[in-house]
């Protein structure tokens, strides 16, 4: 009789790394079900070539440093798509091979692959592409959404990129992530109504604020688990601040589109202070 | 004296033999106060400590020693065991039974009865510590513990333990601790206590083990007691429904912890709740459940999220055993951890609100001052952290690892002025926490 000694637990919940970036990739594989019947199929084109290039890019780089090949973890499809929602169709299809390249080479596996991530990839690799080809990819020239009419939430034809084109998708899919436990409740309750709220008192019109790309902000790219706070409080915080340069930022430039991906990007940035800050008192710290 | 529980000790089947250990609690190994060859009755005392810690043991069978030596144990590696060959007869020693006790009978028949709670602390020792005693509570909300010891018939009996603990520790009132759920088990208990004006229902949203105490007089008292410190710094008296019924059973009617109750579930024929004898192998109690169904794989005591996965069968039941896991061989773990991603799940679901998944991490690199600084020590060790965990990664083990290296750190920090109290050979009611909470039972 062979028996297997090992610490607790024994047993697992069954939630894993998988299952979480698949539920993520399949709430945005149907944004991006809408956004080909807005587009047509350039959006399509644009989804494919992105995808296609994040996988092989990670396993170019796994296959060279004999790595195990992680692509099914779901990763890569990940930053590849959230990276084809951030960019209007049409584009060249050049730049998202390039963007994708600088995704997963630099900022994921620069930084010592999943988990270790600085950044959220796709966001800093939008970045990049913004400032390298801001004609071509950037924030000129694209038309900004404007919710004018209930139906436009679900189903909005002015979108300028891909991930605006549905709120709905991504309000449902956010709520069953956050039913599902995947992601934590704190960051996106409290970067949405903080947006509001500042909204609200700066008096802007909330049609131009509550846009798609808020909602794929407020329910995947802040509540990135990697590149967020894991303290509760510094997730209170990192929540707050996003609503709230959000609409600083939004207020000033008259683009919530844009505003969402720069105060994600900061936001990143400063997280690790925000945690090293907001360490937890353990109930039964032994007293001084 | 032969009474309800002594005759259904005599009527069960007679093991062939039983291997004591003289550690059964938080403290020094006993010394055992019988030769080889020694013939000894039901409840005779075999080992002793004089230890301020120490707690007796007494043989469960009538029989003749065959043997001292170190035997496999449950928790603890291996440690000196008295090996007992039952002469298939079931004669006793003379056991006293008394109505109404007076406070000093309850304490000095407690001290040689050898009660130990689950979580290996002596109720003789919490009730003379010195420490003032505010409140009695019993925790029902331990799963292992309700499934072995609160069977309707056992409710009253619960109810005198709690009595005479309320009586010996000359508390203000007493307390059941039960979880929100068990509707059952509360209508139970609060028909027993209809003319019980002192003592009360509390209800609790989760499951408490007993490595949990402090966390749960916490909740009930609203005060933080930290890891180095039992729930009695907090005039609290935390005991179980199997202690409960074991010190009704000295106190009245005499007789020392000889017996268990254990719920055997998982992969076994016939699971279910077994009275048996303190040092009847594992392999045995699984035995009389009808044997392992299919080929077992891990064998867990007291919990499936915090319990010791055993490493053999023949190890002995013991006093703090309450309940037996089998699990098949297709459904033990064989995680590959992958890395840590961040997601915090652990730091949400942690009882005592620290960063499990972090600590783990520095503890993996081996920057164990950094886990020093996370309060590593403050860990409590339920398993929880590992269940929910989506990468698969050992963090219990790794906290477990850090614990370790940084006790012998701070000992060694001893000799140049440190004062901790880190430093004795022996466990004790101070230190073990540190080494792995849940204590060394």
């Amino acid at each position: 009789m062979k028996l297997t000694v090992s610490h607790p637990s024994h047993i697992r919940e069954g939630v894993t790394i998988k299952s979480i970036m698949w539920s993520k990739i399949v709430i945005l594989l149907v944004l991006s079900l809408f956004s080909v019947v807005v587009f047509g199929l350039q959006a399509l084109a644009l989804l494919l070539v992105s995808i296609l290039a994040a996988v092989l890019t990670e396993a170019g780089i796994q296959k060279l440093t004999n790595q195990e090949l992680t692509i099914q973890d779901g990763d890569a499809v990940l930053i590849g798509l959230i990276i084809a929602l951030l960019l209007p169709p049409g584009i060249e299809l050049w730049i998202p091979v390039v963007g994708v390249f600088f995704a997963v080479a630099l900022v994921k596996h620069g930084f010592g692959g999943l988990g270790s991530t600085l950044f959220n990839p796709a966001i800093a690799a939008w970045v990049f592409m913004n400032m390298s080809w801001k004609a071509l990819a950037g924030s000129k020239s694209i038309s900004i959404p404007h919710i004018g009419e209930y139906t436009d939430l679900l189903m909005e034809f002015g979108a300028g990129r891909m991930a605006e084109v549905s709120s709905v998708v991504l309000i449902i899919g956010g709520l069953y992530l956050i039913y599902k436990k995947y992601i934590d409740w704190r960051i996106p309750l409290l970067y949405l109504s903080s947006t509001i709220i500042m909204a609200v008192i700066l008096g802007e019109e909330l049609s131009y604020v509550l846009t798609g790309m808020l909602f794929l902000g407020v329910f995947i790219l802040a509540p990135d688990p990697t590149t967020s706070p894991i303290t509760k409080n510094g997730r209170i915080i990192y929540g707050l601040l996003c609503g709230i340069m959000t609409v600083i930022y939004g207020y000033l430039t008259y683009n919530y589109v844009v505003a969402v991906l720069y105060t994600v990007f900061f936001a990143n940035a400063i997280a690790p202070f925000i945690e090293k800050n907001t360490y937890p008192k353990p109930v039964n710290e032994v007293p001084a | 004296m032969t009474t309800e529980d002594v005759k259904n000790v005599k009527d069960k089947e007679v093991r062939k033999q039983v291997v004591i250990p003289l550690l059964q609690h938080i403290g020094a190994v006993c010394e055992p106060i019988v030769d080889k060859k020694t013939n000894v009755l039901i409840g005779q005392k075999i080992g002793e400590g004089n230890n301020e810690f120490s707690v007796p043991v007494h043989s469960s069978t009538a029989g003749h020693v065959v043997a001292i030596e170190e035997r496999p144990h449950p928790i603890c590696g291996s440690v000196p065991s008295v090996i007992i060959e039952s002469n298939e007869t079931n004669d006793t020693i003379e056991f006293k039974t008394i109505k109404n006790p007076s406070k000093e009978y309850i304490i000095s028949a407690l001290k040689d009865s050898g009660v130990v709670e689950l979580n290996g602390y002596s109720i003789y020792n919490m009730l003379t510590s010195g420490k003032l005693i505010d409140v009695v509570l019993i925790n029902l909300s331990f799963s292992g513990d309700v499934s072995s010891n609160c069977a309707p018939e056992n409710i009253a009996s619960i109810i005198e333990g709690m009595n005479l603990l309320i009586k010996a520790s000359d508390a203000q009132q007493g307390a059941f601790i039960i979880q929100k759920d068990d509707r059952q088990l509360i209508s139970a208990i609060e028909s027993g206590l209809f003319e019980e004006a002192d003592i009360e229902i509390f209800t609790v949203e989760q499951n408490y083990p007993p490595s949990m105490a402090n966390l749960l007089a916490y909740e009930i008292t609203g005060m933080q007691i930290p890891n180095i410190c039992t729930p009695l710094d907090a005039g609290v008296l935390l005991s179980s429904a199997s202690s409960a019924l074991a010190v009704r059973k000295a106190v009245l009617e005499g007789i020392p912890q000889i017996t268990v109750n254990i719920t055997v579930t998982g992969a076994v024929h016939n699971p279910g709740v077994k009275n048996v004898r303190i040092g009847t192998s594992i392999k045995e109690v699984i035995d009389s459940c009808g044997g392992y169904s299919g080929e077992p794989g891990k064998i867990i005591m007291n919990g499936i999220f915090s319990g010791t996965a055993l490493s053999t069968d023949e190890v002995p039941v013991i006093k703090s055993t309450s309940h037996i896991i089998v699990q098949s061989s297709d459904e033990v773990l064989h995680d590959i951890p992958g890395p840590c991603i961040q997601c915090a799940r652990c730091v949400d679901i942690c009882p005592v609100n620290i960063l499990p998944g972090r600590i783990a991490s520095f503890a993996d690199m081996g920057m164990h001052d950094e886990c020093f600084k996370l309060h590593v020590n403050s860990c409590v060790e339920c398993g929880l952290c590992v269940y929910v965990c989506p990468s698969g990664r050992h963090i219990l083990q790794l906290i477990r690892y850090s614990k370790t290296v940084l006790q012998q750190l701070l000992k060694y920090e001893d000799e140049t002025g440190y004062s901790g109290c880190l430093t004795c050979e022996t466990p004790c009611l101070a230190s073990t926490p540190f080494i792995s909470n849940g204590g060394i039972l």
